[in-house]
């Protein structure tokens, strides 16, 4: 009897191995599938004659400030470099305003905050990480936008219609705030005790230990919090369209001035376009691939060399 | 120390509440809005005030120029005092001011005495050989249908001003008897402008049911296929099309397959409005005049009021 229910047992983990394999490799593919679809499309206008329009040039679809130099369907001269700076102009710029507000809320939540305050907080950010794309978009044009012109006017500088660089560091700030609390949060709470009660019994103050002991050692969490906001901002479309202005030259970094992202131009009249200036939208999405590739590479670098502190 | 933040925050915050009147409005650099390439409205409006280059290239604009959607235009002059858009007429409302055109109100009249004249026509043709009697006879009751109160009460809904109303359907339907039996099993097919999309989708689907549940395929291309699919030289081949719109006039070499001019019809006017803030003293505005704004040649708006 014992015998007969180990061999099922084992039957049972085998099928459950093989199941689990193929799962797997299913949502791998995906990930396989959509790089495969994105850079075939995306290389096209680089090495074929679009139609007889000419091919694009790599280099200056790279190094470009202008968007679009002549007409639309007709002109091939792509350029999209000033929108690589923008971008992460754009990223880093709006982490600078969410980092400290989604560390500290989250310092709070996890050590200072009583029980039932804790629980309701800790809903509050999750509802938040949950809200479309669109609707932050919305608040911005209704809400912030009217904010930034006026506050542009009374600083005696023009803006258009409150369009621009703050509109989007705002919004992507929004967006990414409850990843970095949340994350920060699960971090600071898995700190050892001990650390916390040996800071206290040596005489340091609450507040002391909780940025100088709690903080530190949770922050190879709360980096990779950063990290994966970071990665939210530069992959932002929706939102950011509708507050951008969608500058067609740059790189612009003035606050007041109207800015554009990678993910922002893709998206520009995109259900409305044919021929080259479909497909060329391929190519951003290959290079804004890169570019997120490329950023998540760099700050995982970092965050191994800076770290490595025992949690 | 804690005092000094208190009084830069309340200082700040005065001087937000207390902007509305902060610079001096004719020294203010003119914000232009536009919709981006793609867009139809752009089309139209760049080409009435006479700006050809720009209906395609974004490089001729001023610099600095906004590129947003209809909603976000719209939006942005409700609080940009120093900014100037355009959108169709259908979107006109009192949170932004219409501004007239070479001195003419954007109204629905003055859209159809010819008199304002920053408007493009939204025209179609039907094929003259069909494969059958059948498609003949659907064809000639969709024109029908588009020409009706009917039609133009669809077209008026999806934002472009009707050109036709030759009576209510239900009693043109008689003059149409294919309409009375099954047609489920028939396909018309439209081609033409991207631009009217909306709008011919819109009478497609609501010319089905009034025609025996006819089915409808509408694939817009651009204007130029408009005539090529129905009368030109694809008009046999996999892209047949039973009625192509258009959203100018036909021209010259689309005229010459129909001397006569039966096949051809304006069903409506897409008329765009140039749009300020309503704090604007401006009122009125020349096609020149907005060229050379939207140009950067103009580049304050009081260059735009001593102009």
């Amino acid at each position: 009897m014992a015998h007969k229910n180990t061999y099922s047992l084992s039957k049972i983990d085998s099928l459950t191995t093989r199941v689990l394999w193929i799962f797997g490799i299913v949502s791998a593919s995906f990930i396989v599938l959509i790089s495969l679809f994105i850079t075939v499309r995306g290389v096209r206008p680089f090495i074929t004659d679009n139609n007889g329009l000419g091919n694009v040039d790599l280099w200056r679809f790279l190094t470009d400030t202008v968007w679009l130099r002549g007409p639309t369907f007709v002109s091939t001269a792509y350029g999209a470099g000033f929108l690589i700076i923008q971008t992460l102009y754009l990223a880093f710029l709006s982490l600078l305003l969410s980092f400290p507000i989604g560390v500290l809320t989250a310092l709070f939540i996890a050590k200072i905050a009583p029980k039932p305050m804790a629980a309701m907080m800790r809903g509050v950010v999750e509802l938040m990480a949950s809200i479309p794309s669109i609707v932050f978009g919305l608040v911005g044009v209704g809400f912030f936008l009217p904010m930034i012109y006026n506050l542009a006017r009374s600083l005696g500088q023009q803006s258009p219609g409150g369009n621009g660089t703050l509109g989007i560091v705002i919004v992507l700030a929004m967006m990414s705030l409850p990843t970095i609390t949340a994350i920060s949060e699960v971090s600071i709470r898995a700190v050892d005790q001990s650390l916390e009660h040996a800071s206290l019994a040596l005489g340091a103050s609450p507040t002391q230990t909780r940025f100088k002991i709690t903080l530190l050692a949770a922050k190879s969490g709360i980096f990779s919090g950063a990290i994966l906001a970071i990665g939210r901002a530069l992959g932002e479309a929706t939102a950011v369209s509708l507050v951008a202005g969608n500058a067609r030259s740059g790189p612009n970094f003035g606050l007041f001035s109207i800015n554009s992202t990678l993910t922002s131009t893709m998206l520009e009249g995109l259900k409305e376009t044919t021929g080259i200036d479909y497909d060329i939208r391929f190519s951003v999405g290959v290079l804004l691939m890169i570019v997120i590739l490329l950023t998540n590479l760099i700050l995982n670098t970092i965050k191994k060399k800076v770290g490595n502190v025992h949690v | 120390m804690n005092k000094t933040v208190l009084l830069t925050i309340a200082v700040l915050i005065t001087l937000v509440l207390s902007a509305c009147g902060g610079a001096d409005f004719e020294s203010e650099n003119i914000n232009v809005y536009t919709r981006d390439t793609t867009s139809g409205t752009r089309d139209g409006f760049m080409r009435g005030i006479g700006f050809n280059e720009a209906a395609g290239s974004d490089d001729v604009l001023v610099d600095g120029f906004v590129t947003s959607n209809n909603t976000g235009i719209m939006s942005a002059i409700t609080t940009d005092t120093a900014g100037i858009g355009y959108i169709s007429l259908y979107s006109v409302n009192d949170t932004i001011k219409a501004l007239s055109f070479n001195g003419v109100t954007p109204s629905v009249e003055n859209v159809l005495n010819d008199s304002y004249l920053l408007k493009r026509p939204f025209v179609f043709m039907h094929r003259l050989d069909f494969r059958n009697e059948t498609e003949e006879a659907l064809t000639l009751a969709f024109i029908a249908f588009a020409l009706s109160n009917d039609g133009a009460d669809v077209i008026n809904d999806n934002g472009a001003v009707a050109t036709n109303t030759s009576g209510n359907w239900s009693s043109l339907r008689s003059d149409h008897p294919i309409c009375q039996q099954d047609n489920s099993a028939h396909t018309l097919v439209f081609g033409g402008s991207d631009s009217v999309t909306r709008i011919a989708e819109a009478l497609s689907a609501a010319f089905a049911p009034n025609c025996g549940n006819v089915q409808t395929v509408n694939n817009h291309t651009g204007s130029g296929d408009g005539w090529r699919r129905t009368q030109g030289d694809q008009k046999d081949g996999v892209n047949y099309s039973h009625v192509g719109y258009s959203s100018r006039f036909f021209r010259d070499g689309e005229l010459e397959t129909d001397p006569s001019g039966a096949s051809r019809f304006q069903i409506a006017w897409d008329a765009i409005v140039a749009i300020v803030h309503v704090d604007n003293p401006v009122d009125n505005l020349t096609a020149d005049q907005l060229k050379r704004i939207y140009s950067g040649e103009l580049e304050t708006w009081g260059d735009v009021i001593n102009d």
